[in-house]
């Protein structure tokens, strides 16, 4: 689903160059549950952002889904978005004005979707995650763990064959963190989504099937969960 | 979609109300101000609009070697219908000079504004009387009164047979008939209060009297250049039909002819001031900028709100949102604010109107099914959401998801530069208004404070219709009048110094010829009116020549011949020989603007105007009792006149000179007023925004060791920089604005330094106490608040 090929990014800062990515070439398969790992400022997030096309790379090879993402139009990426990438991020991101119904809503409406199929799909989504009675509330009325529920109800409702989550737990206690990592292994598992999430937690990391170490721009391990365990 | 952002937008709105209301406020009234501006515009370009022929119309002038005239004579527009083939019609108008008393059984009322049309120029204008208009017959005068007047009169009139009305005093037993009423359409170049229609005006009377106006029609597509050409060399023509005198066919050489178009008319002839023109042009770039400003006050607040914003468009973006789709959704949101301003902005319009129209001396309304506002105010508002809202909506839209979700995100450098260059802008046009204020108000007060040469304080002018050109006439009146005790002198003359422009005429002295102004007077005149003699004497009783041969002149007249030893020396014209007995200093009988006029004041004048204004000096503590005597013996006192004794004060009448620059004087304080109060509104929100944005290092600072007055000096120390810049710039440009409208006035005050300094005085204690408020809640704050969150 995913191939990288030799994926540099550097910024170059009075003729020195410095690299937050050097040589990194691997390949993401459909439902593949994949964590990133590292130390910080390891360029794992860069990377993230690389794959969620919200950075470009300055070198290298990158296509999603057989097609050429370095290549693409701005308008042929939106519909990528669209289509088939969500997005979870450490800080939640709702948007502060909308109710928790809204902010699901929000990228169905881009999606150009018929109201009645939009209200199914909401209702749906709200009774999955068992939060069909807090629908009316704004985002600074919830838990944090809620509003994490929120912000992947969110990436889920548009049906997206990726998630790409950045430290989806990173602001939670553990017991929230442990809740949403369960949904992020039953998505992957029942569902079939491939998930893609940076992580500091090694715990968190064993919820998926592959992890792949970041140090210095350079990845220096690509291990599969089962094998370690 | 369009529903939920308009969820997003109100919700937004409301919870930033206080910043929210700061913008639309801010621009509702601004736009009250443009809204107002545009209406007075509207009105002051359109005079005559409604004339079928608008285009078509134009004034014949006359330019003589050093003025420029709208009067012509009567013959002349009979030469100009009967030698031009492109002119299509031709009517003669005369103004009436004056006030006359007018009375049906019951009520009186007094014109004071008799136009004589010939039946052609009632054609061309319109005159439209209930019941029609009708060509008189023969030599016969129709007499039609304003519908006002008529009312008046006749307060139960439904039919429109006319009406005998009884002229001037009732006991004179002069009667008229009037035709019927006509309504005097204001909003004309045309004005009058009575009418009188003939078929030809001024018959007989030759190209020697240039009391008439001549307006003409064009075929359209008439090349006026040509045409004005070709009525010069006929004009030329006719003044020397049987002259053989060398000299005057030299002089007619000078003389040609000009066309005024109608539309010009009112706001900028050639013959006249252009001050009108000038006023509208200065209040509506004043109108424009203020709504500059505004919208630039809302670009500089939405941006700063921008931050608050942005994780939405980020968040907006990575869910697949084009860019487009957000910038329309902002635009959305701007145009919402701009239309609850512009509805606010009409309700402040609708509130201050009466005193506008009080202070332009207009009849302004909004509500009017014909008024062009119906479909300018959409415009505005179009225009106003695109300055307002282009700008912040592009940054907007412009974020970039992968730096605004990642947290700690702030607008950056640039946005920075450009919203303290729209702070300048603000700051400069405010400086520049407070300036123009500050300069405008001294000129007005070294008018009030400067001596105009004559005393106009406890002088009584009184509305008379009799003719007094001969001094023998008037000699029993002065003495009826001078019985009653408090009145120290009295006199009357043929004009009165209200800024009203005298007469002119060729005069000569010692062979140099020169155009002046004359004023016809009786003994007396320069007493009343406390004029200062340089030489020789004032008009004397002892001297029997005075009423017959004896001038004064000013000093003017003595500088603009040349003259050395004035007194004694013999002044010709209107084919008599005067001789000089005293010279007078100048006095402004024109106010500030016109520079004094060579003029030659004299009691007999064959070519003169007739007598008619009288003039009391009277001793301030009886004043009222005086008043009350005349009022009760006036028929008797003066029999001519009539029933109704009627007076003004002459301080008052030459105070309505200084009227136009008062009106310049408050317009500019509102001004300043509203562009201060628009810099400071925008000011506080952004002071606002940049101490939030630097608490985190105002509490390092704190800290480290800086005490309260430390933080804020560096908080306002940006700011001053700012404001400094604004006075810098505007200055040059203020300088050149006022030191122009200070050239409009022959008599003026030096470019004073003051105003620079005071306004730079003004706008920095504003800032500094403006930016302090905000700064103040972070320096209070506890640093540990600011430093806790990672």
């Amino acid at each position: 689903m995913i191939e990288l090929k030799n994926i540099e990014k550097y910024y170059a800062n009075k003729g020195v160059k410095s690299y937050i990515l050097r040589h990194v070439t691997t390949s993401i398969k459909q439902g593949e549950f994949v964590s990133i790992m590292g130390p910080s400022g390891a360029g794992k997030s860069t990377l993230l952002n690389i794959l969620g096309m919200l950075e470009e790379p300055t070198y290298g090879e990158y296509h999603f889904m057989g097609e050429d993402v370095t290549a693409m139009k701005e308008r042929q990426r939106i519909e990528l978005y669209r289509n088939h990438i969500g997005f979870v991020f450490q800080a939640y991101h709702l948007i502060d004005e909308m109710t928790v119904a809204e902010n699901i809503e929000a990228p169905l409406l881009y999606k150009k979707i018929p109201g009645s199929e939009r209200k199914s799909r909401i209702a749906d989504v709200l009774d999955r995650f068992n939060m069909v009675a807090k629908k009316d509330l704004f985002p600074n009325q919830l838990s944090g763990g809620q509003q994490q529920l929120v912000g992947i109800a969110r990436a889920l409702v548009a049906q997206p064959s990726i998630i790409l989550a950045d430290e989806p737990t990173g602001n939670l206690q553990s017991t929230q963190a442990e809740q949403i990592m369960d949904l992020f292994k039953k998505l992957n598992q029942e569902e079939g989504i491939t998930i893609l999430q940076v992580t500091h937690s090694e715990k968190n990391a064993q919820y998926g099937n592959r992890i792949l170490t970041i140090e210095d721009g350079v990845i220096k391990e690509d291990i599969s969960v089962e094998k370690q365990m | 979609m369009f529903k939920l952002n308009l969820k997003i937008a109100l919700r937004n709105l409301w919870k930033n109300r206080g910043i929210t209301s700061i913008n639309v406020g801010g621009l509702a009234v601004a736009l009250a101000a443009f809204i107002l501006v545009t209406l007075y515009a509207n009105y002051e370009t359109s005079f005559d609009k409604k004339n079928p022929n608008y285009d078509q119309i134009y004034i014949v002038g006359r330019i003589l070697p050093d003025l420029k005239t709208n009067y012509t004579p009567p013959p002349f527009g009979k030469a100009i219908k009967d030698n031009l083939p492109e002119v299509e019609n031709v009517g003669v108008t005369k103004v009436g000079g004056f006030e006359f008393a007018i009375s049906s059984n019951g009520a009186t009322i007094f014109t004071k504004n008799l136009l004589r049309l010939d039946y052609n120029a009632a054609k061309m204008f319109n005159i439209n009387p209930t019941g029609g208009l009708n060509k008189p017959a023969g030599d016969e005068r129709l007499f039609y009164l304003s519908k006002e007047n008529m009312d008046g009169l006749f307060p139960n009139k439904k039919d429109n047979k006319p009406e005998l009305v009884s002229l001037g005093s009732k006991s004179a037993g002069q009667t008229a008939t009037v035709q019927g009423a006509v309504i005097n359409d204001k909003h004309s170049n045309i004005t009058f209060d009575a009418l009188s229609i003939a078929n030809v005006l001024g018959e007989g009377e030759n190209y020697g009297y240039n009391n008439y106006n001549t307006y003409i029609q064009v075929k359209e597509g008439t090349d006026i250049a040509n045409l004005e050409q070709k009525i010069t060399a006929m004009y030329r023509a006719e003044l020397v039909k049987g002259e053989t005198d060398k000299s005057v066919l030299e002089r007619v050489k000078e003389v040609s002819v000009f066309l005024d178009p109608l539309k010009n008319l009112h706001l900028r002839p050639k013959a006249g001031t252009d001050a009108n023109y000038k006023i509208l042009i200065t209040l509506s770039v004043l109108g424009l900028l203020i709504l500059v400003i505004a919208c630039i006050n809302f670009t500089n607040l939405s941006i700063a709100q921008a931050t608050k914003r942005a994780k939405e468009v980020g968040v907006k973006k990575v869910m697949g949102a084009f860019r487009f789709q957000l910038t329309i959704q902002f635009l959305l949101e701007i145009f919402m604010q701009c239309v609850v301003a512009t509805v606010l902005g009409l309700i402040i319009a609708e509130i201050i109107l009466p005193q506008f129209n009080n202070l332009f001396l207009v009849d302004l309304a909004i509500w009017r099914m014909d008024n062009v506002l119906i479909w300018q105010l959409p415009l505005i508002l179009l225009f106003i959401t695109l300055i307002a809202g282009v700008y912040p909506a592009m940054v907007l839209s412009g974020f970039k998801p992968a730096v605004v979700l990642k947290g700690n995100f702030t607008t950056s450098k640039q946005s920075y530069w450009l919203r303290n260059s729209l702070l300048v802008v603000q700051f400069s046009i405010a400086v520049i208004f407070i300036t123009g204020l500050l300069i405008i108000s001294s000129q007005l007060k070294y008018m009030r404070s400067q001596d105009i040469g004559f005393s106009a304080n406890q002088v009584v002018y009184i509305k008379n219709i009799a003719y007094f050109t001969n001094p023998k006439d008037f000699e029993p009146i002065r003495d009826r009048i001078m019985k009653i005790e408090g009145v120290k002198s009295a006199t009357v003359a043929s004009g009165i110094p209200d800024g009203s422009e005298n007469g002119t005429n060729g005069y000569t002295v010692e062979g140099k010829e020169a155009n002046i102004d004359f004023l016809d007077i009786d003994f007396d005149y320069f007493e009343t009116l406390n004029i200062k003699l340089k030489e020789g004497r004032f008009f004397s009783k002892d001297f029997n020549t005075d009423t017959a041969s004896s001038a004064i002149l000013n000093e003017s007249a003595i500088a603009k011949y040349g003259l050395k030893n004035p007194i004694g020396k013999i002044i010709r014209g209107c084919r008599t020989d005067y001789k000089i007995v005293g010279v007078i200093k100048d006095f402004k009988t024109q106010g500030f603007e016109t520079a004094i006029q060579p003029t030659i004041y004299t009691m007999k004048n064959p070519c003169g105007n007739s007598k008619l204004e009288i003039m009391l000096k009277v001793d301030e503590s009886r004043m009222s009792e005086v008043l009350a005597t005349l009022k009760s013996q006036w028929s008797d006192i003066n029999k001519k006149d009539g029933d109704n004794f009627r007076y003004q004060f002459l301080d008052e009448l030459y105070g309505k000179l200084f009227q136009k620059q008062e009106q310049l004087q408050s317009v500019f304080f509102a001004a300043a007023i509203l562009t201060i109060l628009i810099a400071m509104l925008g000011l506080f929100a952004f002071a606002k925004y940049i101490t939030n944005g630097r608490i985190k290092e105002i509490a390092v600072r704190k800290i480290l060791g800086a005490n309260d007055l430390q933080i804020f000096k560096l908080i306002n120390s940006s700011f001053f920089v700012l404001v400094m810049i604004a006075n810098l710039i505007s200055w040059p440009l203020a300088y050149i604005l006022t030191k122009k409208w200070l050239e409009t006035f022959a008599y003026r005050i030096e470019m004073p330094i003051l105003p620079f300094i005071l306004s730079a005085v003004i706008t920095i204690s504003l800032t500094i106490i403006t930016v302090s408020i905000q700064a103040r809640n972070a320096v209070k704050a506890n640093p540990v608040d600011a430093l806790k969150y990672e």
